[in-house]
């Protein structure tokens, strides 16, 4: 009995270990408990994809919940081989473009999400946060998708190049222009300078400069 | 080294893949470049958005999505084993073995082929799991969350509360179940914001006259002016042919709030 007990603790173990090719090849095979390691290590990072993005977190739910749906019923496409990231944040990003077809964007009961919930101890940093997830809600889609993929979803650029079906070059040209535009809004919202939309021509002000910033 | 070249460089350092030398190129000229310092300022920054947890509604419904094709798969194997069972009879084998079975035999695999090959190549490659199997997954994902609707609006703090309220916003139609529950949280709810909530969810469903009766009647118990001035608003818009007389009664109430009670006299006159 011990013994059993043990050997299935091994099989847990190793299950816990094993990359998420080998995972998905199983659920592949019909093993759908094993998507539930693979849900243990996706649906974080791609809520917080979706709520950076959408800044709607029942949407950013419902989504989640969509791409699990979506790897089994695909489960047969997935193709020895294939990075199982890139799969999965493909199978995302489809979920997402076809939600808005489904569902034109409204305007929502809450127009934007409601400011992260934040540590009390650190006012200035929440207020510094607050004005990034503004800034970041301000951009063009597109350049915020690829300030998310590349600076919390832990992805090549590599990675973000196949995703997003281009060139390695052009991947590093739009995350720097990403960058470029989004500390343009931030700067702006800092200082005040109210601008419902950075693309109506507002003036760009120059950023305050404080003595202990680098 | 101009700003123009660092676009090459940045991505790169700031994902810390340049080797020394690239990188001791681009620290220099953040040195002197005060623009594509505070871009590498900003892009630290980002570090303060905090990393946000699903609630845990998240995972029953992944729990219960799983369940369900378990369920199914378990039936489908069931099937499966009955008919191997039939099938294995020995004399039909033995027949096979036979210049005559095995002509058959041949027959029947091309048959099968040009079939297999016509019915798999018309169909879209990634549709593989039966239709029927993901409309029974969508119906009790459908059914759990209406149970996670039901049990959040019963919750103690009003946030979660709200959090059901938003999760039947997306639905184009409400079950019954879920449309009183709804209609309960406008009338009884402590909070005045989730009321609100629950009026705007409702707001969408004024085409069945029901829903459109329940506000009515929800306006009479109503004690808060926003609510009620919410209401009369909503009445207004649906254009219901019986809400004039009830708003013409409500004007009347007693120590009515004398900003409902011209609310609710500018809606008589707007329902005329």
């Amino acid at each position: 009995m011990k013994e059993q007990e043990q050997a299935e603790t091994e099989n847990d173990q190793a299950m816990k270990l094993a990359p998420d090719e080998e995972l998905m090849l199983e659920v592949r095979n019909g093993a759908g408990e094993t998507l539930g390691v693979l849900f243990d290590r996706y649906h974080g990072p791609l809520y917080n994809f979706y709520a950076k993005l959408t800044g709607d977190r029942t949407l950013s739910e419902d989504l989640v919940q969509e791409v699990f749906l979506r790897i089994l019923k695909y489960r047969q496409s997935y193709q020895p081989g294939t990075p199982f990231r890139a799969w999965i944040y493909q199978i995302a990003r489809n979920a997402r473009v076809d939600h808005y077809r489904k569902t034109p964007k409204q305007v929502s009961f809450e127009p934007e999400m409601a400011p992260p919930v934040l540590p009390k101890d650190a006012a200035q940093e929440s207020q510094e946060a607050e004005l990034l997830h503004h800034a970041m809600m301000q951009m063009p889609e597109e350049k915020r998708e690829i300030l998310i993929l590349s600076r919390f979803q832990e992805l090549k650029y590599e990675e973000i190049a196949r995703l997003l079906g281009c060139e390695l070059g052009t991947v590093k040209t739009r995350i720097h222009r990403a960058i470029q535009e989004l500390r343009q809004v931030f700067r702006q919202l800092e200082s005040g300078a109210i601008t419902r939309n950075p693309h109506s021509g507002a003036k760009w002000i120059p950023p305050r400069r404080a003595g202990n910033e680098m | 080294m101009k700003c123009e070249q660092m676009a090459e460089l940045l991505p790169d350092y700031l994902q810390g893949s340049l080797n020394a030398e690239q990188n001791g190129v681009v620290e220099q000229h953040l040195m002197e470049c005060a623009d594509c310092r505070d871009e590498v300022a900003v892009w630290n920054k980002l570090a303060a958005l905090p990393v946000e947890k699903p609630s845990e509604t998240l995972r029953e419904r992944f729990e219960a999505m799983l369940r369900v094709y378990q369920a199914g798969r378990a039936d489908k194997a069931a099937v499966g084993i009955e008919r191997a069972n039939r099938a294995s009879a020995w004399s039909f084998l033995n027949w096979l073995r036979s210049p005559l079975g095995a002509m058959a035999w041949s027959a029947a695999l091309l048959v099968l082929g040009l079939f297999a090959g016509n019915y798999f190549g018309s169909r879209t490659p990634h549709t593989t799991a039966s239709q029927d199997e993901i409309a029974a997954i969508r119906s009790e994902l459908a059914n759990t969350k209406q149970l996670v609707v039901l049990s959040m609006l019963q919750q103690q703090s009003a946030s979660e509360r709200l959090q059901g309220v938003s999760f039947t916003r997306r639905e184009d139609q409400l079950d019954p179940q879920v449309t009183a529950a709804l209609v309960h949280t406008l009338r009884y709810d402590s909070s005045v914001d989730v009321r609100l909530a629950a009026l705007d969810a409702l707001s969408r469903h004024g085409s069945q006259p029901q829903v459109r009766k329940d506000v009515v009647d929800a306006l009479q118990e109503q004690q808060s002016p926003l609510v009620q001035v919410a209401l009369i608003d909503q009445l207004v818009e649906w254009r219901d042919p019986d809400a004039k007389q009830r708003l013409r009664n409500f004007s009347q109430t007693p120590n009515l709030n004398p900003v409902v009670r011209q609310r609710a006299d500018w809606a008589v006159s707007k329902l005329n």
